[in-house]
C-alpha cells in the first residue's frame, strides 16, 4: 500500500468511526438535552454535572473503558478491546456531555418560546415538541458538529481502546502521535492539516445546508 | 547515574526526556538536546554519517526477549535461534493459532524485530495475525497480553510491567543469542556547544568509565532481583564488532 | 365558555416566590377584561394560567365548571384548543407569514388551513404580508401577524399580552376594530397592559382588574 493510499484509508476510518460515534451519541444526547431544557432542581444538578464532564481528559475516559473492556474487565467477554467498535463506543460517551450541554442551551430557549407558543395555539405535547425541535435544528446541528469535531480530534480513547493497529484501528490522531514519536514531523503536520480540514469542512457544510433549508 | 555525577558537580543538573531511539535522534538533529542514549545501531549509523552525533561510546548491553502466552501455541520454547522462533510464530500465525504484535513505530526494538524477520527470510507485514501497534513498548506489551500474542521486548520494560501485575499472560519464551543483543550507546550532539557540551562529554565518559560501569552492573537488582543491563567495558571489542554488524548490512 | 380561577397560587419551578397569590377571577365569552398593573406584577403569569398553560400550585381552574387539571389529557386538549394566548413578544416560526398564520389550523388538522389563514389575513387587512418571510417583518407587523395567527383558529377566548406594545397609531386603530368585531361575535377577550391606553377603552371594556405583587384587585 502506498503512503497516499494509507493516509486515505486512515482518513476514511477516522470519518467513519467518529461520524458513527457522534450520530450514536446524538440519539441519546438530543433527547436528554430536551428533557433537561426545563427548569427544575434535579435537571439543574444533572446539567451541571454534565457541564463539568465536558472537558474530561480523553486518556482518563480511555483508561476507565480500557479497564472495562480488558480481558479481565467486567465487559471483557464482549471482545471489544482493540477494535474500531471500541473507539466508537468510547467517543460516543466522550461527546455525550458536550452535545447534551450545548444542545440543551438551544432547546431551553426553544422550549420557553416555541413550545409554549405552540401549546398556546392548541398543539398537543408531541406537536409542540416537534415544533420546538424543528426551530432549534440549526443550533442542535451545531452541537452535533462540535461533538464530531471533539471526537475526530481526540487521541486518548482511540489510542487506548483502538491500539493504533495499522489497517484496523489507526485513525488520524493516533497516526499523528505515531509520526511524532517516529520523528516524522512533516507527515504529522500533513495528517494534522487533513484533520483540521475535515472539521472545518463538516462545520461549513452543515451551515450551508441550513442556508439552503431557508429561513 | 546522573545523581552520582551531580554529586560530584553540584552546579550541574541534567534534564532527561524519555523517548524512543527514533525520536531521540530526531531531537538531536533539531538541536533540542545535547546528548542521546540510544540502542538502534542502524539508525545511529545514519546520524553519525550525517555528523549529527559524535563521540559514540558503548556503555551497556542486554538482550531482547521474545515474550508470548505461557501456553506457547507456536512452540518457540527451545528454538535454536531467534530467527527459528520467528519462523515458528509465522507458521502458527498462518495456521490461525498465534498472533504477533509489532511495535511498528520505527523504534530500536522495532528495527531489530524487522531484522530478525529478514534473517528468518519472512515478511509478515500485512498478514492478518501480524498487528502493527504503532505504540511504545509498554502499550505493545499490554496489547500482546490482552490478545494472547507474541512480541519482541526489551527486558527492562517487560520486567517492570510484569512486576506491576499488568502482564498476566505473557512470559519470556526465548532470550539470548547474538541476534537479540541490545547495545546501548551514548553520543554527544554536534550542534551543542559551550559548558553544556563539556558536561555532556564528561557525563558520557563517566558512564563508560569504571564508576558508571559499576552502576550499570547493579541497576535494577534491587527492584527486580536481577540486573537489567550488563556493563560494556569488559567485552568492548566484541560488542563493537556486533554493533558494526548490526549497523551494517543486516542491522 | 367560562374560565374561573379559585384561590390560585402559582410559583415557577425552582423558585420559592409565588408569582400569583390566591387569585380569584372569572373570564367568559363576549366580555372584555383588562388586566393592568406594573411590570413584574404577575399579569403574564395570570394570563398563562387562564390560557390553561400553567398549572397552579394551589387552587383550582374551572372550565365551564370542571376542574381543568384533573381532567383527562384528551379533554384538556380539546378545551385548551378553544383558548388562545398571544405572547407579548411575537414568536414566529421560520417560513412565510401565511404558513405562520396557518399553524393553529394545521395543529388542529383542519383541512384547507392555508386558505383559512389567507381568509383571516384578508379580513384583518393584512393580505399584503402573506408571502413575506418572518425575518422581513417590522415589530408591529410581527405582532399583528401573531394576533392574526390566534384569530385564525376562531378561539372562544382570546388572551392578549401587551398587544399594543409595538404598534403605531394606525395599527392600534386597526387592532381595536378587529377586537370590537370579535367581541360582537361573542369572543371573550382578556388584554393585559402595564399602562392604561385610551384605545383599549374603545373596545368596550366590561371589567378592569388590577394586579399588584401577584394579588388581584377588581376595580
Amino acid at each position: 500500500m502506498s503512503i497516499v493510499e494509507e493516509v486515505l484509508e486512515i482518513t476514511l476510518r477516522s470519518l467513519a468511526v467518529s461520524g458513527t460515534a457522534t450520530l450514536l451519541a446524538s440519539t441519546w444526547s438530543v433527547p436528554l438535552a430536551y428533557i433537561l431544557a426545563k427548569p427544575g432542581r434535579l435537571r439543574g444538578l444533572i446539567a451541571s454535572i454534565l457541564e463539568a464532564l465536558v472537558g474530561i481528559p480523553t486518556v482518563l475516559l480511555g483508561l476507565a473503558l480500557y479497564m472495562l473492556f480488558s480481558r479481565s474487565g467486567v465487559l471483557g467477554f464482549l471482545h471489544l478491546l482493540y477494535t474500531a467498535k471500541a473507539i466508537v463506543v468510547g467517543q460516543a460517551i466522550l461527546v455525550t456531555p458536550l452535545i447534551t450541554v450545548t444542545a440543551c442551551r438551544v432547546l431551553k430557549s426553544a422550549r420557553e418560546s416555541f413550545e409554549e407558543m405552540a401549546l398556546a395555539l392548541g398543539a398537543d405535547d408531541l406537536q409542540a415538541m416537534a415544533i420546538a425541535l424543528r426551530e432549534s435544528l440549526p443550533g442542535v446541528a451545531s452541537s452535533v458538529v462540535m461533538g464530531f469535531s471533539r471526537a475526530v480530534g481526540e487521541l486518548g480513547i482511540a489510542l487506548m481502546l483502538g491500539g493504533n493497529i495499522r489497517g484496523a484501528t489507526r485513525v488520524l490522531t493516533t497516526a499523528i502521535a505515531l509520526s511524532v514519536s517516529m520523528g516524522e514531523y512533516d507527515l504529522a503536520l500533513y495528517l494534522g492539516a487533513i484533520l483540521v480540514a475535515i472539521s472545518v469542512l463538516v462545520s461549513v457544510t452543515v451551515k450551508l445546508l441550513e442556508e439552503v433549508q431557508g429561513p | 547515574m546522573a545523581e552520582r555525577f551531580e554529586e560530584k558537580h553540584h552546579h550541574v543538573t541534567f534534564e532527561f526526556i524519555a523517548v524512543g531511539t527514533g525520536r531521540a535522534l530526531k531531537l538531536a538533529e533539531r538541536g533540542d538536546v545535547c546528548a542521546v542514549f540510544v540502542h538502534a545501531p542502524r539508525l545511529e549509523e545514519a546520524y553519525v554519517e550525517r555528523g549529527v552525533i559524535v563521540s559514540g561510546r558503548i556503555f551497556a548491553y542486554n538482550y531482547f526477549v521474545i515474550v508470548g502466552p505461557s501456553s506457547d501455541p507456536a512452540g518457540i520454547r527451545g528454538s535454536e535461534s531467534a530467527a527459528e522462533a520467528f519462523r515458528r510464530i509465522y507458521r502458527a500465525g498462518e495456521g490461525g493459532r498465534a498472533l504477533f504484535v509489532s511495535r511498528g513505530d520505527n523504534s530500536g526494538t522495532h528495527v531489530r524485530e524487522l531484522s530478525i524477520w529478514r534473517l528468518a527470510g519472512l515478511d509478515p507485514q500485512g498478514r492478518p495475525w501480524y498487528k502493527e501497534a504503532g505504540q511504545g513498548m509498554a502499550e505493545t506489551l499490554v496489547m500482546a497480553d490482552e490478545m494472547m500474542a507474541y512480541t519482541l521486548s526489551d527486558i527492562s520494560t517487560f520486567l517492570s510491567l510484569k512486576e506491576k501485575g499488568r502482564l498476566t499472560n505473557l512470559e519470556v519464551l526465548y532470550s539470548g543469542g547474538e541476534e537479540l543483543i541490545n547495545i546501548y550507546s551514548a553520543y554527544v550532539v554536534e550542534s551543542c556547544g559551550g559548558a553544556e557540551r563539556m558536561y555532556a562529554e564528561e557525563f558520557i565518559e563517566f558512564a563508560a568509565g569504571p564508576e558508571g560501569q559499576e552502576i550499570v552492573a547493579s541497576y535494577g537488582e534491587e527492584e527486580f532481583g536481577r540486573p537489567l543491563f550488563s556493563p560494556a567495558a569488559s567485552r568492548l571489542q566484541e560488542l563493537k564488532a556486533l554493533w558494526e554488524k548490526l549497523a551494517g548490512a543486516q542491522g | 365558555m367560562i374560565i374561573e380561577l379559585k384561590g390560585v397560587w402559582f410559583a415557577y419551578p425552582g423558585s420559592r416566590r409565588y408569582a400569583l397569590r390566591g387569585v380569584h377571577m372569572r373570564v367568559e365569552g363576549g366580555r372584555v377584561v383588562m388586566i393592568e398593573g406594573p411590570n413584574g406584577a404577575g399579569k403574564t403569569t395570570l394570563l398563562k394560567v387562564l390560557a390553561l398553560l400553567y398549572r397552579p400550585v394551589k387552587g383550582a381552574v374551572l372550565v365551564n365548571g370542571d376542574d381543568y387539571w384533573s381532567l383527562d389529557p384528551r379533554t384538556q386538549l380539546s378545551l385548551r384548543r378553544r383558548v388562545v394566548y398571544v405572547h407579548e413578544r411575537p414568536i414566529l416560526l421560520r417560513g412565510s407569514v401565511l404558513e405562520n398564520v396557518a399553524l393553529g389550523l394545521k395543529l388542529r388538522g383542519v383541512p384547507g388551513a392555508i386558505s383559512g389563514a389567507l381568509e383571516t389575513l384578508r379580513a384583518m387587512g393584512l393580505e399584503y404580508l402573506a408571502e413575506r418571510k418572518w425575518r422581513e417583518l417590522s415589530a408591529g407587523e410581527a405582532q399583528l401577524v401573531s394576533i392574526a395567527r390566534a384569530v385564525a383558529v376562531q378561539p372562544e377566548l382570546l388572551l392578549l399580552d401587551e398587544p399594543m406594545a409595538h404598534l403605531d397609531e394606525d395599527r392600534r386603530e386597526l387592532l381595536v376594530e378587529i377586537l370590537r368585531e370579535l367581541k360582537s361575535r361573542g369572543v371573550g377577550i382578556v388584554v393585559a397592559s402595564h399602562w392604561p391606553q385610551d384605545e383599549l377603552l374603545r373596545i368596550g371594556i366590561d371589567r378592569v382588574v388590577r394586579v399588584v405583587g401577584g394579588e388581584v384587585r377588581a376595580l
